[in-house]
């Protein structure tokens, strides 16, 4: 995709969300049509204005810069692979608790970020884990995702 | 009095109480999730036990300490410690990159010091006076100086593309600011029928995804955060940079003043005293690439904030800020009562507590001084294991501000927002602007429409609201003629 066609889409994207939040102020009740419904009504309107008016500089700017591939990331496969690690760890915190998922995502993420000393992975995962457990924990009293499994 | 105050200061557990509190706030302000507000409060049933004084001047410690303490993650990983503290990553963390990430503490450390110094003066000198000026401020004026701190956005564009994307941002924050409870009528808007989502979307979640999870991801392509390893050798002998007394003075001035103005926060305060000093900077074109500069406005802005708040906190009950609130919870249950008798009948207290602020920021500049060089070295942790790690205290941090899932995943999607908007150009900084003043525009716009049956003139018939006017006016006028000249010139 190129970086134009990811700003026309991005901007296309807000000009619905200014009209679906322009739309929405009718269903708010009558006693705050004057006060926060007037307000979500501005915000619409030069939301919707500036959307429609980046559109049209883009599409009549000739640019070549623009028509360059979008790139999201210089090392893809490790970019998305943090990504998706970082939602798995997320959807683990219940299930497994914050320890268990811990102790899962540190290694794992380092590896895939090219991490190969195994005592300074092993090190580095047990040191924070440590860490946590003593000042939030212990110390703070922060309460961590508790596992719904053990 | 004062003397008096003085001699209960002076007392070896008063001097530990204020060297453990601000020690304890310059980690907790290190640390993105453990806020300042969090850690006061959490002090509160300690300070039980303890003399009032005691308890008081390790609350206060807390407030100072994690005030400078959020700017260490801020200008090493670009992961704000505190919310205050993201205008500094805006500047620290590029400095950072350059190799100046030492400098950039030194900056911030002295910055922090005479603002946070500055504004206790202020608290001490001229408290009761200052209090009144806070209450003239009504709904019309909050959503002026709403209006204030969003003139920002269009100093931080240089051309009319980048004006018209960084104002999309701006209200795109502010439209993202709108999730949760009407504040007028109470009906819950685009929160999917969500329970976390009633109260709006969390802010610290929304932030550390913006700044650190998104950086993090933009990190996984190099090796380590700073681009030149060879310039490792300078972290300990940059001199302070000349000519930042007056940006210095700027924060610390614009921080004492939005400190003391209830509900606003030391987040505005350092956005503000940035945009003041990028207005006013000779090297403006060097703002958003690592200037000094920035850094100094917004750390004296921000700690500026703390003496400010505790103004109307003390003389009228009135917290500032969420930590003075906090703080507010721990004088009640002492049962000293804001008024003028904590300055009569209590002053010795109060005052001790007052000039116990002096001493904390005294430490963290000691701290701060002696350890930035030893910090800096953060910066040059293998990104392997370096990105794991934050990224764990990212999803950590925004666990534990509602014990809420919802926030993490939250955090992630700002994370890769934040990711897509920079590459197609949009300003992340104008974003996180418009999220911070959505709630303070929408409650003083709806609240003034009210007040004035639905007339738009409550905004400009009061004299303080024809102020901010001008000033509005002042600030906006130079960087839109620089913008048309620069567009003629093309």
């Amino acid at each position: 995709m190129t970086k134009r066609l990811a700003e026309l889409l991005s901007l296309s994207m807000f000009l619905l969300i200014a009209i679906l939040l322009y739309k929405s102020t009718m269903n708010f009740p009558e006693v705050v049509q004057n006060s926060t419904a007037a307000y979500v009504r501005f915000l619409a309107i030069c939301f919707g204005g500036l959307c429609l008016l980046a559109i049209l500089l883009r599409l009549k700017s000739k640019s070549t810069e623009e028509n360059k591939k979008l790139d999201l990331a210089a090392a893809p496969v490790r970019f998305w692979s943090l990504l998706i690690l970082m939602f798995v760890y997320s959807l683990l915190l219940e299930p497994l608790g914050f320890y268990l998922a811990s102790a899962l995502f540190l290694p794992v993420t380092m590896v895939v970020l090219g991490a190969r000393k195994k005592i300074l992975i092993a090190l580095t995962a047990v040191g924070v884990l440590l860490f946590v457990y003593i000042v939030f924990a212990k110390l703070l009293g922060v309460p961590l995702p508790e596992s719904s499994l053990f | 009095m004062i003397f008096q105050a003085l001699q209960s200061l002076m007392t070896p557990t008063s001097l530990f109480a204020v060297f453990a509190g601000t020690v304890s706030g310059v980690f907790v302000g290190g640390m993105p999730g453990l806020t300042a507000t969090m850690a006061v409060a959490l002090l509160i049933p300690v300070t039980f036990t303890l003399e009032p004084l005691t308890g008081l001047i390790l609350m206060g410690g807390v407030y100072c300490g994690a005030m400078y303490g959020g700017s260490i993650p801020a200008i090493l990983l670009r992961t704000p410690g505190t919310p205050a503290a993201v205008a500094t990553a805006l500047e620290g963390y590029p400095m950072s990159q350059k190799g100046h990430g030492g400098l950039a503490l030194k900056v911030s450390v002295i910055s922090s010091f005479v603002g946070g110094t500055f504004s206790v003066l202020i608290l001490l000198l001229i408290a009761p006076i200052l209090a009144q000026f806070a209450l003239i401020f009504g709904p019309p004026e909050y959503f002026l100086l709403a209006i204030l701190g969003l003139v920002g956005i269009v100093s931080m564009a240089d051309d009319e593309n980048k004006l018209i994307k960084a104002l999309i941002s701006g209200l795109l924050g502010l439209i993202i600011a709108l999730i949760g409870t009407d504040p007028i009528s109470g009906m819950l808007r685009y929160t999917m029928n969500m329970t976390d989502l009633y109260d709006g979307v969390a802010f610290l979640p929304a932030l550390i995804g913006m700044f650190s999870i998104s950086q993090m991801l933009e990190l996984t392509g190099t090796k380590s955060i700073i681009f030149e390893p060879s310039t490792m050798k300078k972290i300990k002998r940059e001199p302070f940079p000349k000519g930042l007394k007056k940006f210095i003075a700027i924060g610390s001035a614009t921080g004492t003043i939005v400190g003391l103005l209830p509900g606003e926060g030391a987040t505005i305060a350092a956005f503000l005293s940035y945009n003041f000093a990028r207005q006013h900077s000779k090297n403006k074109k060097l703002f958003g690439k690592g200037n000094p500069e920035g850094v100094a406005a917004a750390e004296a802005g921000n700690n500026g904030c703390v003496g400010g708040s505790l103004i109307p906190t003390l003389t009228l009950g009135i917290p500032g800020n969420s930590v003075a609130a906090a703080l507010l919870g721990g004088l009640l249950v002492h049962g000293l009562i804001p008024g003028p008798e904590l300055f009569t009948k209590y002053g010795v207290m109060t005052y001790g507590f007052i000039l116990s602020l002096f001493l904390a920021n005294l430490i963290f500049l000691v701290i701060g001084l002696y350890m930035s060089p030893y910090f800096a070295r953060i910066a040059f942790t293998p990104t392997e294991l370096l990105i794991p790690v934050v990224c764990l205290f990212s999803i950590l941090g925004s666990y534990a501000m509602n014990n809420s899932l919802l926030d993490i995943f939250v955090a992630l999607l700002c994370g890769i927002g934040a990711v897509i908007l920079q590459k197609t150009g949009f300003s992340l900084g104008a974003l996180i602007l418009g999220l911070i003043l959505g709630p303070i525009a929408e409650t003083g716009f709806s609240q003034a429409m009210i007040m004035g049956n639905g007339n738009y003139a409550i905004f400009f018939d009061r004299p303080q609201g024809i102020i901010l006017w001008l000033i509005i006016l002042l600030l906006l006028i130079p960087p839109v003629i620089q913008i048309f000249r620069r567009h003629r010139q093309k």
